[in-house]
């Protein structure tokens, strides 16, 4: 319902329940805050909004306005300012915000705020970019009536936590950083602690300020009160060249701008893309932008001579590999040689990377699992991926959300905040995985199910959905989709008759009636969204499930519904896109022959080995038995050391291209700094390569060139060129999301574009195949578990020094229970075996875990998790011998 | 014909007088290097940067100077003053300051822009180098007190208001000598 109101003698028409300060900022009124914040629930502590406000008299006879002789409406004003930003309009309400009045109460609110700010500006990180400054110069009196020698002094440069320095003496108290993790951040871990001019900032989690999302509070901070360690003293923001780009550091594909100065790149800044991150990123994101500068960045080219590695030309490097690599190939055969490639790098080296080894050289051997991308894909997105059109910003009542062994603070930060925001808007959450995750405290369902058994709680949910019927005896399967366009569903309904929520139970630990509910809520939805992780077991029976149960419920081929996998890297999604597997094509066309996968390549299955952006002998315990391998790397990996070829590349921040993020939105970031030494993007390496072994036709010249080459030949990017994904935001959406002052500068605002699922075209028939679920996982025994966390071993990571003392390092997480019957205590060597390999490492006693569950979390230092576990293995078998280590 | 000379003549006539009379004035000439050139004291010559009385740094490297110059030729990279290593007071000093004197105009909105009136247009003029890298001047040179044997300052103060020494401007009230930040 609209209501209209007329605010300094305009009239604007907004929906009922908006704020005034949004009202006027539709019309391009803008309403000075310091407190509010479009993305928080409104407090009205600052005062800054007041305006004056009347609201029409209404006939209590007639119950009509009551007019006046000259047939104006009568107006009764308010005899007090309002706060514009907690008021919500009313029909025929009338707002002032230009008065002298409005303008002396401004005045002395900023007179007031300025009695307790030192006025520093000129050291001040904000100073430039800072809504108070701004406000002041607009609104303030000029002078003040107070004493300068009775300022208010407090501690400048407080650690709030070892990345976000407080100065107390800025702070207006505008609450936003509490709210921000309270409300946004689910990490309520700072307060406002005193009252009155004692009034404090402070944090008491343990370590300080313990957040993924620390580092937003100091973009929404309206003073110079909470600034980065990072960012600290580098720069005025007058002297920052601003550059879009998109973090790569997770799939979630956060857009950001890539602030450098003098060559070096010294803040990052989250860029705002409603359809992404809005206006947030995580301190992952925002810090370890170090690698960029790196000492340790390889700058020329090395060749193996003699045993040890020479810096030789471009021309020399690339002419060996193709000696080298032509000879292999007349020798053995075009399956002699194989290609990993990292899922970092953008589209379209990957695209030029499987071209390289498909077309030119002619091997099947292609692939990108490894590391963190070992052992989990995903093929169904393809088919029943969220929509085109969706927006986890904006979903909430009548959407379900089923997530499914994933832990999203740790995996992919941003996804996490989109979807806790989700649940805060009403929307129904399912969190099932095998260990409490921070997900939980937002879950109106949590399901807790044994290891390996992810499978059989979504064949339970299929159940639910197939064969019971809702409380007014209509089914839960999704009408809109069901009765012409799916194959299979008798089949499948007979299938799923014997998993009944009591059998599941007793395989999976969930109680019955949970799954029961779960499913119901599920089904009951109008929109449901599953995101589903390593964590459940990547199991091909499991995606056949998840997208089953996608299918029958109607949950796809509309906005805000569908499939999100929480694949690894910031291109994961790309590389099964781009056919960077062995058994498919770039568009998800199956190959004729498959090839070899990553870790049969590794194992010798190959003689000749590229690899580019990726680090597969990373496990110490491999061993190189290669005749030749060649290495397109940053740093000197584990790999490249053992390489008889390395290839300097460049960093994303000093090259253009595209990512494809987790909800298949392909994005293109700008290049912001030169290449250091002799390096150059790995797309102009496989080119120049393809030349020298005598390809025809690879004449491109820029990542455009071949980015229109892959629009022009994979249906997926049909309609995408860089123009159409560097497009402006529209102005309506822009106006509809927009940043209040305090993230105080603009850039470019692309959405990316998104291709479109199977699912989305009419005439695509759903085939509900069958698969059988793995065997049930033993109920008992110890379950060893391999978890993803954020700041892990990886090696960008480790070139932020900042982020050193927050990088997990490797430890077993014990629960409680388990603790007090093996007699351990934090920190003490515990013994773990698996399959013959054993380990011993500290442990930590970890509540989140459940019973009979220890975790070593994946890529830490050492990899010990992989090497215990085998790299594609996320949970062990059963077998798992753990004990105390004696002596300790 | 008559009467054209006679013009001729007293006009050469009356310029021969002027030089004439130029001849027994003093010559404005200054004969520089032999002789010292007196500046006047609001004379913009070549910088440098002031420090408190009790030897820390007034430059706060708030990079002001830098944002006001018209040409762009200055360079301040700011650093952190740490217990052990304190340079100015308050939290934030000039780690690196440099001056390109090629691309100065001396136009003084520095100084005029600075907040502590660390940066100072003095009297040096004799600028030329040898190498061109040498006209950047650093912090540590821009630091040091540069009073060249060949600067002279007019003694004629009657043109200047009293302002006591350069950076003796009255301070905020309240505020003692080496707190004027932070």
């Amino acid at each position: 319902m609209d209501v209209t109101l007329t605010i300094d003698n305009r009239e604007v028409t907004v929906p009922a329940g908006t704020l005034i300060v949004e009202a006027a900022r539709r019309i391009g009124i803008e309403i000075p805050v310091f407190c509010y914040h479009p993305k928080m629930l409104p407090v009205g502590m600052c005062r800054m909004c007041l305006v004056t406000v009347g609201l029409p008299v209404v006939n209590r006879e007639t119950g009509r306005p009551e007019v006046d002789a000259a047939g104006q409406r009568v107006i009764r004003w308010l005899p007090k300012p309002v706060t514009a930003c907690t008021e919500p309009v009313s029909e025929g309400m009338v707002v002032i915000t230009d008065s002298a009045q409005v303008a002396a109460d401004r005045k002395g609110i900023l007179e007031f705020l300025l009695t307790s700010h030192p006025l520093d500006c000129p050291i001040c990180d904000k100073g430039g970019e800072c809504p108070l400054q701004d406000l002041t110069y607009r609104h303030s009196p000029g002078v003040s009536r107070f004493d300068i020698a009775s300022k208010y002094h407090a501690a400048k440069a407080y650690p709030l936590g070892d990345l976000i320095v407080l100065d107390r003496e800025r702070c207006i108290l505008c609450a936003r950083c509490t709210r921000f993790q309270q409300e946004i951040a689910d990490d309520p871990v700072l307060a406002i602690e005193n009252r009155g001019r004692d009034a404090m900032i402070v944090s008491y989690s343990e370590p300080a300020f313990n957040s993924h999302y620390s580092g937003n509070t100091t973009d929404i901070c309206p003073v110079g009160a909470l600034t980065t360690r990072d960012f600290r003293f580098h720069a005025r923001p007058w002297e920052l060249e601003h550059t879009a780009s998109v973090c790569n550091h997770c799939g979630v594909g956060c857009n950001i701008v890539l602030d450098t100065r003098l060559g070096r790149i010294v803040r990052v800044m989250p860029r705002q893309n409603e359809l992404v991150n809005e206006v947030w990123i995580c301190d992952k994101g925002r810090f370890a932008h170090h690698f960029h500068a790196s000492s340790q960045r390889l700058t020329v080219p090395l060749m193996r001579q003699g045993g040890r590695m020479v810096e030789v030309s471009w021309d020399e490097a690339l002419q060996h590999v193709a000696t080298r690599l032509r000879a292999i190939c007349e020798q053995h055969g075009a399956e002699a040689i194989g290609g990993i490639a990292g899922a970092r790098l953008p589209n379209e080296d990957l695209y030029l990377f499987q071209k390289l080894l498909r077309q030119v050289i002619g091997t099947p051997n292609v692939d990108y699992r490894v590391g963190l991308s070992a052992g989990f894909e995903d093929d169904i997105v393809a088919e029943v991926g969220v929509a085109c059109g969706t927006d986890l910003g904006r979903v909430g009542c009548g959407t379900a959300i089923l997530v499914l062994g994933s832990d999203l603070d740790e995996e992919a930060p941003i996804l996490y905040l989109r979807v806790a925001g989700a649940a805060r808007h009403g929307a129904t959450l399912i969190n099932a995985g095998g260990r409490a995750t921070k997900l939980d405290q937002r879950a109106t369902h949590v399901l807790r199910y044994r290891y390996g058994s992810a499978t059989h709680l979504v064949l339970g949910l299929l159940h639910v959905v197939l064969h019971e019927t809702n409380e007014q005896g209509r089914a839960l399967t999704g009408n809109e989709i069901v009765p012409g366009r799916v194959r299979g569903l008798a089949e499948l309904r007979a299938h799923v008759s014997e998993w009944t929520p009591e059998r599941v139970a007793t395989i999976s630990g969930v109680p019955a009636e949970a799954i029961r509910a779960a499913a119901h809520a599920f089904a009951a939805a109008q929109n449901g969204i599953i995101i589903y992780g390593g964590e459940a077991g990547n199991h091909p029976a499991l995606r056949r499930a998840i997208a089953n149960l996608a299918i029958v419920t109607g949950f796809v081929g509309r906005p805000n519904n569908g499939v999100i996998a929480v694949l690894a890297h910031a291109n994961s999604r790309g590389a099964e896109d781009l056919g960077i597997v062995p058994h498919r094509l770039p568009g998800y066309a199956p190959a004729e022959r498959h090839g070899l996968n990553a870790t049969e390549m590794v194992q010798g299955g190959v003689r000749a080995l590229l690899v580019a952006g990726a680090d597969p002998f990373a496990i110490s315990a491999r061993q190189v038995n290669l005749e030749f391998l060649v290495v397109q790397e940053l740093f000197m990996s584990a790999t490249a050391q053992q390489a008889d070829v390395v290839l300097p590349a460049v960093a994303p921040g000093e090259r253009s291209g595209s990512y494809t993020n987790l909800e298949r939105r392909v994005q293109y970031f700008h290049p912001a700094l030169l290449p250091p030494g002799m390096a150059r993007p790995d797309w102009s390496i496989l080119r120049h390569l393809a030349v020298l072994l005598g390809a025809g036709g690879w004449d491109y010249a820029t990542p455009a060139a071949v980015f229109e080459e892959m629009a022009r030949t994979i249906p997926l990017y049909a309609n995408m060129s860089y123009e159409r994904l560097t497009q402006p935001v529209e102005i309506s959406r822009h106006m509809a999301h927009y940043i209040y002052a305090g993230m105080s500068y603009q850039s470019e605002a692309y959405e990316g574009l998104q291709w479109p699922t199977l699912a989305e075209q009419a005439m695509h028939t759903f085939v509900l195949e069958w698969q059988a679920p793995p065997p049930d996982p033993p109920t008992r025994g110890v379950v060893l578990v391999a978890p993803r966390v954020l700041y892990d071993g990886g090696t960008l990571l480790g070139q932020t020094q900042l982020l050193a003392s927050h990088v997990v390092t490797s430890h077993v997480a014990v629960s409680p229970q388990d603790a007090a019957v093996w007699g351990l205590a934090d920190g003490q060597r515990v013994r773990v075996a698996v399959c013959a390999r054993e380990i011993a490492l500290p442990c930590r006693v970890n509540p989140a875990l459940p019973t009979g569950v220890i975790a070593i979390p994946r890529n830490l230092a050492n990899n010990v998790a992989e090497m215990l576990l085998g790299e594609g293995q996320l949970f062990s078998p059963a077998g798992l011998i753990v004990e105390k280590q004696q002596g300790s | 014909m008559i009467r054209t000379i006679g013009l001729g003549a007293v006009e050469i006539a009356r310029a021969m007088w002027i030089t004439l009379i130029h001849l027994l004035r003093r010559p404005v000439t200054n004969q520089y290097p032999n002789e010292p050139v007196a500046v006047y004291p609001r004379f913009r010559g070549r910088h440098v940067l002031k420090r408190y009385d009790n030897g820390l740094e007034r430059c706060i490297g708030c990079a002001l100077c830098a944002a006001a110059c018209p040409t762009d030729c200055i360079l301040v990279i700011a650093g952190e003053n740490t217990p052990e290593a304190r340079y100015s007071p308050g939290e934030r000093y000039g780690e690196v300051y440099e001056i390109n004197l090629l691309r100065c105009i001396f136009c003084g909105y520095c100084a005029e822009a600075c907040p502590t009136e660390a940066i100072v247009l003095e009297y040096d003029f004799a600028l030329s180098v040898y190498d061109r890298w040498d006209a950047i001047i650093t912090r540590e040179q821009l630091l040091q007190p540069h009073t060249p044997p060949h600067i002279v300052l007019r003694d004629d103060t009657t043109l200047e208001p009293n302002w006591g020494q350069w950076g003796g401007v009255a301070r905020p009230a309240g505020k003692a000598e080496g707190q004027a930040s932070g």
